[in-house]
């Protein structure tokens, strides 16, 4: 028997009954004719009345069976296959595309969505593989469609045969979600990159996948595949294996603040919490783990609904070396984006240079001083006083600040040197003093701007002392540098007293004017720190001493010392975040070529089926390696094994996390998606209902058979209904006058 | 485009003229005016006028005298002498009631019968009516009388169609009523068995008439035009029947071709003139076929 796709159409069956009923009424709507000839009409009737009621009889028929075709094709009836097979002999291709991003982890009743789309899959094949027509399988995971081999398709127009429905399980069961954040795009463009174009088969694509927002409420870049495919007669089944929204919350970001890194220096971890749902989070906790052991943890009072959060923990190493942090949050419904590892490269100490004018070194010891205090207190900083040919025989890049102070002249090569550090992204702090001279300064180191020197000068001032005025001396704005001392009412700052300065031209030229940030005043008005951006790098210069010569900031007052530090951090590299790498990246370090050999092994998490690998070291222009590891697989930490020449081995460590974008639950609902895809024909199913029955695709279609039964039948049908109703011909039967 | 003359022949026309003797005048003077050469005069003893040679006049008529005065050809023409008795037999019965078009079957008998009336008493001939169904309804004797015309047509307008028609004892009365040997023209639908109908005809062949038969009939009955399901009743009670009037119009026309056939074939035997006439066509037809037996019966007597 037929099967149909509409069944409960058939009851329009009933219709069929229409024809008998319009010819009964029409036997009740006769008109009365008062008739002269009835002679000749008794006649007729007498010879013709059993053929004019078999005629009668097969036009109802006829227009009986015309209703119940229109019927049927509504129904869309399909052969059985025994039948059907004898009339379409194409091959039937399923194309099964799989989605193994990590939201598809999302569990509900016990049972994750790539769990039931796997079974789902495998109801398509035991069906497939029951089925007495040609069969084949292709099987493609999202996070391995990104990959433009086609031998990365777990099957690919595989001919179902013999025990294909148990490979397919095996195959199956060896799957587990990736933790990627692959989408459908890549996936859908390799069934026509890698199957190609086959006229010969009948291609059904199933996009078993959680049709979550990010993907499916604008979906431009899928239009064209999915129309490209439906144009080809592919059929389209859209499966959505979720069947229901789960709030859900991740670290979407951990990373070392702007605040220098070094042995035994307390720094800020910056930790982000997004809420994905539409309540807020109260009290959430996210537990740190560095170096192996359990920290405290941190505690949000509260997330807002579809917000991120921000904080900061405080975490301190005492060694130099790399370490690795762990932020987790209690589970919820995706696992994967509840952690976020980072790792820290701590320096053991930061070398900062401090070039004083003077031969004492006055200045430079007081600055020493305030950045590495010595005793008990460490800063990880380690100034080294040189003089001011230190510049020009020496390379600076393994400085990260350079300090000069109270510097009378420079050397041309000094100045290059200095110009090209800071253009490199270097940072440089300028301190003035009794030696500097206004003219050296703004011919050579500002040059009409051209300069590192951020201002021209005009010379020493002196800042009268006015016992009436009561107003502090030193008048900050809202920068970084000041930032710390920001809402305190009584802060040291206000103590500080400066006696001598240099003046600048006020008002600035126009040329530098907006590019110069004045970022500290002096009670009369007059700028006293300044700052300006150079290349890559910026200079800040107080128009003041270091020492204790022109002020009173560096004897005693404890401002001094927050302020060069956040100085030291404001202008430094140290303030640089470490690079975060996603799953799916590919990871690099590049290394000393003097010091090690290029061979590099790379060790991946532990705890997943993942084996070391080995890659070899590029040589790079800067005399280092560069090692690739290819498409991270899966989060952790990845580490790599260095061979030093002298025998020695070193590892470095990479950390790897999710994408956090995909762990956004939110879903498009079928009436939302049917507008989004409005124009595409495609079946949208939820995947518990889903079920794939071998009559839909190898049962013959017998809609199309039946439209032409209909068209044919209505022809007949009138030209019967002509040939009945004895048409009368346009001149009269019989002659006039004769 | 019609000719002018014949405007007032055709049936639209006659239906807007509700008197029927001014329709018969119409109809005739209107007919005679679209002759060439007027057929009425003939051969008598009373001089009537001159008219001036044509080709093609008998040059026996060719007055000598005169053209040996004036030396030009005139013909000398006649009044005709009464030598003919026409009796109008025109059927009332209640199948002559249906009609579609502007006359129905009576109106358009009726009037084709006052029309040849006209024509005869013009032509100085003598003319009756009898009107009937099952009998005779009304019965006007033959005369000659120019003011005869009215009572023919009071006989035909006062008779309205009804009965069933039944022929022979007409037909026989008619016979026993004009010995006299004349002309008998039947106006009816023939819808009545034909061996009666036939028999009545021989009996007045029989008794030296000559008849002259007008079948009337509707476009409806020669055509069967009709659609959907119908009703037809028979209007002399002869019975109904609901169908699907196209399903039955082949075997309609068939019998009806089988019964016009009949009637032409008896016709022919019995030596009678015969003309089927449309309710829709104009009377002209009517009127030439009646001249042309006219012409025939002085080759015949």
């Amino acid at each position: 028997m037929p099967t149909f796709t509409h069944p409960a159409l058939l009851w329009g069956l009933l219709i069929a009954g229409v024809p008998v009923l319009i010819h009964l009424i029409n036997m009740f709507r006769h008109r009365r004719v008062a008739w002269a000839a009835m002679e000749f009409l008794l006649v007729s009737q007498r010879r013709n009345r059993t053929w004019v009621l078999l005629k009668q009889l097969l036009l109802l028929l006829m227009r009986m069976v015309a209703v119940a075709a229109v019927v049927l094709m509504l129904a869309q009836p399909r052969l059985p296959t025994q039948w059907g097979r004898y009339l379409d002999s194409r091959r039937v291709h399923h194309i099964i595309l799989l989605d193994d991003s990590y939201s598809m982890t999302d569990r509900h009743g016990g049972v994750s969505a790539f769990e039931r789309a796997k079974a789902a899959a495998q109801r398509i094949g035991l069906e497939a593989s029951n089925s007495p027509r040609t069969q084949s399988f292709t099987l493609i995971r999202f996070s391995e469609a990104t990959d433009t081999a086609r031998g990365k398709a777990d099957l690919l127009d595989e001919t179902v045969a013999g025990d294909f429905s148990k490979r397919l399980s095996d195959r199956l069961k060896d799957l587990s979600a990736s933790e990627t954040a692959a989408g459908p795009l890549p996936a859908l463009e390799a069934v026509d990159g890698w199957l190609g174009d086959n006229p010969g088969e009948q291609r059904i694509v199933y996009l078993l996948t959680d049709f979550r927002t990010r993907h499916w409420n604008e979906p431009a870049d899928l239009l064209p595949v999915l129309e490209r495919l439906t144009r080809s007669r592919t059929a389209l089944r859209l499966v959505q294996c979720v069947d229901r929204y789960q709030p859900n919350a991740a670290i979407s970001s951990l990373e070392v603040g702007k605040s220098i890194r070094a042995a035994g220096v307390p720094f800020f971890l910056d930790v982000a919490v997004s809420n994905h749902s539409d309540s807020p989070l109260d009290d959430v906790v996210v537990q740190i783990e560095a170096d192996g052991h359990a920290r405290p943890a941190l505690r949000i009072p509260r997330v807002p609904a579809r917000q991120t959060v921000r904080d900061r923990v405080s975490l301190q190493f005492g060694s130099s070396g790399e370490y690795v942090v762990k932020a987790e949050l209690d589970s919820d419904a995706v696992a994967v984006d509840n952690r976020r590892r980072a790792v820290i490269d701590v320096p053991g100490d930061l070398p900062v240079l401090l070039i004083d004018g003077d031969m004492d070194a006055v200045d430079a010891t007081y600055l020493s001083s305030a950045l590495r205090p010595g005793g008990t207190v460490a800063t990880g900083l380690a100034p080294q006083i040189e003089k001011v040919r230190y510049l020009s025989q020496n390379p600076l890049h393994s400085f990260p600040v350079i300090f000069l102070l109270d510097v009378e002249r420079l050397e041309d090569s000094a100045i290059k040197t200095l110009e090209e550090y800071v253009a490199g992204g270097g940072g440089l702090g300028v301190f003035l003093g009794p030696r500097c001279s206004s003219s050296f300064f703004n011919e050579n180191l500002y040059r009409g701007g051209e300069g590192f020197f951020p201002v021209p000068l005009v010379g020493q001032e002196t800042l009268f002392v006015d016992r009436l005025e009561k107003a502090p001396d030193l008048e900050v704005t809202d920068h970084p540098i000041f930032r710390v001392f920001a809402g305190q009412r009584n802060s040291f700052l206000s103590t500080v007293s400066v006696s001598r300065y240099f003046a600048t031209v006020d008002p600035l030229p126009e040329s530098i004017a907006s590019s110069v940030g004045v970022i500290a005043r002096l009670r009369n008005g007059a700028p006293l720190v300044v700052e300006r951006p150079f290349g890559k790098g910026r200079v800040v210069a107080f128009l003041t001493t270091a020492g204790p010569e022109w002020n009173n900031w560096a004897r005693g007052n404890p401002s001094y010392v927050v302020t060069v530090l956040e100085l030291l951090a404001y202008l430094g590299r140290a303030g640089e975040t470490t690079e975060s790498k996603l799953v799916g990246d590919d990871l690099e370090i590049d290394f000393d070529a003097a010091a090690f050999s290029p061979q590099v092994r790379w060790l991946p998490p532990t705890g997943h089926d993942l084996k070391p690998a080995t890659s070899e070291g590029v040589l790079q222009d800067d005399g280092s390696f560069l090692a690739r590891f290819a498409k991270a697989p899966i989060s952790g930490i990845y580490r790599a094994e260095l061979s030093g020449k002298s025998g020695d081995r070193r590892t470095r460590h990479v950390a790897v996390n999710v994408d956090p974008a995909e762990g956004n639950l939110d879903l498009v609902d079928g009436p939302t998606l049917a507008a989004r895809l409005e124009g595409l024909d495609y079946q949208y199913e939820a995947v518990d209902a889903f079920r794939y029955e071998e009559h839909e695709a190898a049962g013959t279609e017998l809609t199309d058979i039946l439209l032409c039964v209909l068209l044919a039948l209505l022809v007949v049908e009138q030209l019967f209904a002509y040939w009945v109703s004895d048409h009368p011909p346009r001149t009269a039967a019989a002659g006039g006058a004769s | 485009m019609m000719p002018d003359s014949k405007r007032f022949l055709h049936p639209d026309a006659i239906k807007r003229i509700s008197r029927l003797d001014v329709r018969a005048r119409q109809i005739v003077e209107g007919f005679l005016a679209g002759m060439h050469r007027s057929p009425y005069f003939g051969q008598s003893v009373e001089f009537l006028q001159h008219r001036e040679y044509a080709a093609g006049d008998d040059p026996r008529y060719v007055d000598w005298k005169v053209w040996a005065k004036q030396d030009r050809l005139y013909v000398k023409q006649f009044e005709e002498d009464t030598n003919l008795r026409c009796t109008m037999l025109v059927d009332v019965s209640a199948s002559m009631r249906y009609g579609t078009g502007p006359l129905s079957k009576f109106e358009y008998g009726a009037t084709l019968a006052a029309s040849l009336a006209y024509l005869i008493l013009r032509q100085q001939d003598a003319v009756g009516c009898v009107a009937f169904d099952d009998r005779a309804r009304s019965v006007v004797p033959q005369r000659t009388r120019r003011n005869h015309l009215d009572s023919i047509l009071r006989s035909l307008d006062v008779s309205a169609p009804k009965g069933k028609t039944d022929v022979y004892p007409i037909l026989h009365k008619v016979a026993e009523t004009y010995p006299a040997r004349g002309m008998m023209v039947l106006v009816s639908d023939l819808l009545v068995p034909r061996e009666p109908l036939f028999r009545g005809l021989q009996l007045l062949r029989n008794r030296g008439h000559d008849i002259m038969i007008f079948h009337v009939m509707d476009d409806d009955e020669l055509d069967f035009p009709f659609e959907g399901v119908t009703r037809f009743e028979g209007l002399e009670g002869d019975g109904e029947l609901s169908c699907n009037p196209r399903a039955l119009r082949r075997g309609y026309l068939a019998a009806l071709g089988e019964y016009l056939e009949e009637v032409r074939r008896g016709c022919v035997r019995l030596g009678t003139d015969y003309a089927l006439l449309r309710t829709s066509r104009p009377l002209d037809a009517a009127l030439a076929a009646y001249l042309s037996n006219r012409l025939g019966m002085h080759h015949r007597n």
